[in-house]
């Protein structure tokens, strides 16, 4: 009997700890699933400044659409390549070509879907073809078109049309290790 | 006789191969360059919505031709519907045709045709199967503009306007270039960079 009462407390503690742990884990996942996702508008004038700004780490930026199908098959890479390298000093922001219309409803509704964490902003501009200029007058503005700058705020890679991971993570893993002797691990 | 035989075996690897690389290349979203400004646009027949063939001729304006690649469930081309039918309504009795093109693969005949009727495009709009025209041209987005002038020489090539949003435009650049054409000036700008969704090739 004494033994059922020492016993009781802490059976009922762990059934207790068993029961709410997983209860905190879903509150917890719930809470960040619904975290919102923010897109900011971002101007010509404001991209320069972002391009030119002085950095301590490379810069990739992708440039999308929710119209545009190749850019969403391309996310989920995307996202992966974010989450592998925002630990070794890689800056990685995505600059929707939505319209404005758009800021608060299916651009943020698709990062979301695809749990985007990276800064995200959208083309604010009534004439998109300065901002494409300024990027690279090269290029025609079709999507998806992605870009790597390295420290000095040079071009080091870009790619137009849906990117391939693999190509892109040598490119990133380039950009670090010339830019920090001592790459960190992941 | 082997050797023959492994002649050809080795001529038909090399086929495929090139085959294959030709379709990575188009994977990675490359398109044929354009032609250049002041370059002639040959005749071309493509079938119309109702499968009828037509020729670039037989729709031709007498002083000048417009060539848009549209799409039907492109968002950016269909923010252009009005103000492409009021393009062609505007220019028809200045001599100037307006023609669209559809070169999406996924979007058939009789889905153009319902597109059209629903939002009221009465110029007549062409199926491009293969995107034949699209690679000639070098077309790469919808909604994508080539202006003509009476003689097929290209004139303009890109964007209708500088905005999505009707009430944003700034500069006409499409109807500037036709403006200057009809009156006997040079086109001050014959290229802009044309904005939307690309066009899904074969």
């Amino acid at each position: 009997m004494r033994f059922t009462k020492a016993i009781l407390p802490i059976a009922l503690c762990i059934i207790c700890t068993t029961l709410a742990a997983p209860a905190q884990k879903r509150k917890g996942r719930a809470a960040k699933a619904s975290k919102p996702v923010v897109v900011a508008p971002i101007d010509t004038e404001a991209l320069k400044g972002l391009l030119t700004q002085e950095r301590k780490a490379p810069l990739l930026i992708n440039f999308w659409a929710t119209f545009c199908d190749p850019c969403r098959d391309e996310f989920p890479d995307l996202v992966k390549i974010n989450k592998d390298y925002r630990a070794r000093a890689l800056e990685f922001i995505t600059i929707s070509l939505d319209d404005m219309t758009d800021i608060k409803s299916s651009v943020p509704q698709f990062l979301g879907s695809m749990k985007a964490t990276m800064p995200a902003y959208l083309l604010n501009v009534p004439d998109p073809e300065p901002a494409i200029d300024l990027i690279d007058p090269r290029w025609q503005g079709s999507l998806p078109a992605t870009f790597l700058y390295n420290e000095k705020g040079e071009m080091v890679y870009k790619h137009i049309g849906r990117v391939n991971p693999t190509e892109l993570r040598e490119a990133i893993d380039k950009v670090i290790q010339k830019g920090t002797k001592t790459p960190a691990g992941k | 006789m082997k050797t023959r035989n492994l002649s050809i075996l080795l001529a038909l690897l090399f086929v495929i191969a090139g085959a294959g690389f030709a379709a990575a290349a188009r994977a990675e979203g490359e398109v044929p360059a354009p032609p250049a400004i002041g370059a002639t646009i040959e005749d071309f027949t493509l079938p119309d919505v109702d499968n009828k063939e037509r020729t670039l001729k037989s729709l031709a304006g007498k002083n000048g031709t417009v060539l848009l690649f549209i799409a039907v469930q492109c968002p950016v081309s269909n923010a252009y519907n009005e103000r492409m039918e009021k393009l062609a309504q505007d220019y028809k009795a200045k001599g100037i045709a307006v023609i669209g093109i559809n070169s999406n693969v996924a979007e058939d005949a009789a889905a153009v045709k319902n597109h059209a009727a629903e939002h009221s495009l009465t110029f007549p709009i062409l199926k491009d199967p293969g995107n034949k025209i699209a690679d000639k041209l070098g077309a790469s987005v919808t909604p994508e503009a080539y202006f003509l002038d009476a003689n097929n020489k290209l004139v303009y090539h890109g964007r209708i306007d500088n905005a999505r949003n009707a009430a944003e435009v700034q500069t006409p650049d499409l109807r500037n270039a036709i403006d200057a054409s009809l009156a006997g000036k040079g086109i001050e700008k014959s290229e802009a960079k044309a904005f939307g969704c690309s066009i899904k090739r074969a």
